[in-house]
């Protein structure tokens, strides 16, 4: 389970302090699919940030299975991120020199999965988000966005992470792809039970999900 | 795929950079090499001449060089100073002296032609068309060491009979071989110098002219039939060690005063590697420079590579990569740049290292020469020292040893590592939340 309290992120610049998350507090339970969305500079992707343990708040407790990350230390973050958390961007952000295969045994590494196993479970992970052993073995270059997105979704779940952080996932595919992508997340939410949290602008999509959050000028509103 | 195969692939990322960066650390390496080949080399002759310049001491009457100059030579309290010098080891003193036809009933061997002519000419004071005919003369060398008077400072080489006592007064002599065929002299004969009869105990060969056509004789000998007693023309002090030569000299210059000239073949020596002394250090300047290069090359490189794919960085840490991970892998790139550099680096410095040792060499031969003078007598010896010398000087080669190798390598892995140190510090300070607010 994900319990935010009182959450606040303020940056300091030239026109005076800015406060880009105003004490949000939120809960998802664990297996649901929650979205939140908001216009641009809202706070979505610091929020997003913050969950994901790549930012660190000015104040409150982000509770991940009842461990507050927010006081974790710089090495048990990058544990936390990752053991707990699978990230999907919006531009994918695949590894170009590394084949689809290879972006997602990074992953496992990373993760600590002993080498010998870490390609059949790559494979079997790449094979159930619908990429072929041809498609397997290319570069990103060489594979469609929406392909390139379900790499970018068989690496977030290849260490099990309890959250799946997915920011804009479908904001740069067409509507069709885009589609397909989010039932592969709303499937995969329900077969792992894992926790997914998609920050969108698709209202189409926010509708499908079992929660959804509004942000405005770094407030929760709804 | 780990660290190290990410890190080593990612170096062949953009082959035209990569390419870029290992023909400038080649360069930068293969001058290396060279510099410390040619360090390596002349430090070699430097040691090898120093080595052999030995711990010989030449003292000569002040203003006296062989049978030229004027003033008077060195006397009985003298040379006892100068044995008694603390350090000296052993000393050879000789006194030169030239037997004209009244004098000896040998025919000299050397042909007197126009130097010998040019020479006597001063031997009278009578106007030049009232001087005497000029004669051949016979060269006899009175010393207490007859294996002084081989011209390669080594024992004197007999082909008939045996050597005699430098330290008597006998009358007896060595007899050059080119004299003794002159005047079909064998072991057992006898022949007459200013009124004496002189037997032949041995007869020597050296291989120089000049030496192969004079006797040597016991220098008590020489002081007596030529009414010198206590007179010598040159000693030839030897000390125990090399590292009393320069006080040796010293208190000898102290002792003698202006009576006498003093040169150390130690000193000599310095003096003549002292172009390979700047060499040396030129070579070495070449290596921290070129070092420098390299280190600069593969850190400007790497700050490029990483401001290029800090995204990617970013992507990494966030998806769990530790900040060690990350900069091992960039590391592992520099070291990957760095060897295929050093690989093409060190094989043109093998190529380049030869050829270009020899051009430092030859910059600088001409001023790497020993000044040589009419030397005479046991001075000979000494003087065999220096041309040993200076022919070590003229033939110093290149070589590439293992340690040289391991330190070229050693150095390569230095440039990776300052070169990466730099750009590991940027590595670190990407922070994750930075691939979100780059969207």
């Amino acid at each position: 389970m994900l319990v935010v309290k009182n959450l606040t992120k303020s940056f300091t610049s030239h026109s005076g302090t800015i406060m880009a998350l105003d004490n949000v507090s939120m809960t998802i339970e664990t297996g649901q699919f929650a979205s939140i969305i908001g216009k641009s500079g809202s706070g979505k992707s610091t929020l997003l940030s913050m969950l994901g343990a790549l930012d660190v708040p000015t104040s409150g407790s982000i509770e991940v299975d009842d461990i507050d990350i927010a006081t974790l230390s710089a090495t048990k973050q990058t544990s936390y991120r990752a053991h707990k958390i699978g990230f999907v961007f919006q531009h994918y952000n695949l590894i170009p020199n590394l084949s689809a295969l290879e972006n997602v045994t990074l992953a496992l590494e990373f993760g600590g999965m002993p080498a010998r196993l870490r390609q059949e479970r790559a494979e079997q992970l790449l094979r159930d988000v619908g990429l072929n052993d041809d498609e397997q073995r290319r570069r990103p270059s060489r594979l469609s966005g929406g392909q390139q997105q379900r790499v970018s979704i068989a690496r977030a779940l290849a260490n099990r992470p309890a959250i799946i952080l997915a920011d804009e996932p479908t904001g740069n595919l067409d509507s069709e792809t885009g589609k397909k992508i989010f039932d592969l997340l709303h499937s995969l939410s329900r077969s792992e039970n894992t926790t997914i949290l998609a920050v969108t602008h698709d209202m189409d999509i926010a509708g499908k999900t079992d929660k959804t959050f509004r942000l405005k000028d770094g407030k929760i509103t709804t | 795929m780990n660290v190290v195969s990410r890190g080593t692939r990612n170096a062949f990322r953009s082959p035209l950079r990569t390419g870029a960066i290992v023909l400038m650390l080649a360069i930068s390496i293969g001058l290396i090499l060279s510099m410390l080949v040619a360090r390596g080399s002349v430090n070699a002759k430097i040691n090898d001449v120093k080595a052999t310049a030995g711990t010989a001491v030449t003292i000569s009457p002040a203003g006296i060089m062989g049978f030229a100059g004027g003033g008077n030579p060195l006397t009985n309290d003298q040379v006892a100073t100068i044995t008694k010098t603390a350090h000296i080891a052993s000393t050879s003193a000789t006194l030169s002296d030239q037997l004209g036809t009244t004098d000896t009933n040998l025919v000299a061997s050397l042909e007197l032609g126009s130097f010998g002519r040019r020479q006597q000419r001063f031997n009278s004071s009578a106007p030049t068309s009232a001087r005497p005919a000029p004669t051949p003369r016979t060269t006899v060398t009175g010393t207490t060491n007859p294996n002084s008077i081989s011209s390669s400072g080594s024992t004197l080489k007999l082909t008939q009979g045996a050597t005699i006592d430098g330290s008597s007064s006998q009358l007896v002599a060595l007899v050059g071989s080119s004299l003794a065929t002159k005047n079909n002299l064998t072991v057992g004969n006898t022949f007459t110098a200013y009124g004496k009869t002189v037997t032949v105990m041995g007869i020597f060969q050296t291989g120089n002219t000049f030496q192969d056509s004079g006797l040597i004789m016991p220098l008590a000998t020489v002081q007596n039939i030529t009414d010198q007693a206590g007179a010598v023309t040159s000693v030839v002090a030897t000390v125990d060690s090399s590292d009393h030569v320069d006080a040796v000299v010293a208190s000898l210059k102290s002792a003698l005063g202006d009576k006498a000239d003093i040169t150390s073949q130690a000193a000599q020596a310095a003096a003549s590697v002292a172009s390979l002394e700047s060499i040396a250090s030129l070579a070495l300047a070449g290596v921290v420079g070129a070092t420098i290069a390299g280190a600069v090359i593969v850190l400007l490189a790497m700050v490029m590579i990483v401001r290029e794919r800090r995204r990617e960085i970013g992507v990494i840490k966030a998806i769990g990569g530790s900040n060690s991970k990350v900069i091992g892998q960039f590391v592992t790139e520099a070291l990957t740049l760095a060897i295929v550099g050093a690989i093409v680096g060190l094989g043109l410095g093998v190529v380049a290292s030869g050829p270009m040792t020899n051009s430092l060499i030859k910059s600088q031969a001409s001023t790497a020469q020993t000044p040589q003078g009419g030397i005479n007598g046991s001075a000979r010896a000494f003087r065999g020292g220096l041309n040993q010398i200076n022919t070590n000087l003229t033939e110093v080669t290149s070589s590439v040893t293992p340690q040289i190798f391991i330190s070229a390598i050693g150095i390569t892995l230095l440039i990776a590592v300052i070169g990466s140190a730099v750009p590991a510090w940027f590595i670190a300070r990407i922070r994750p939340a930075e691939v979100l607010r780059t969207e």
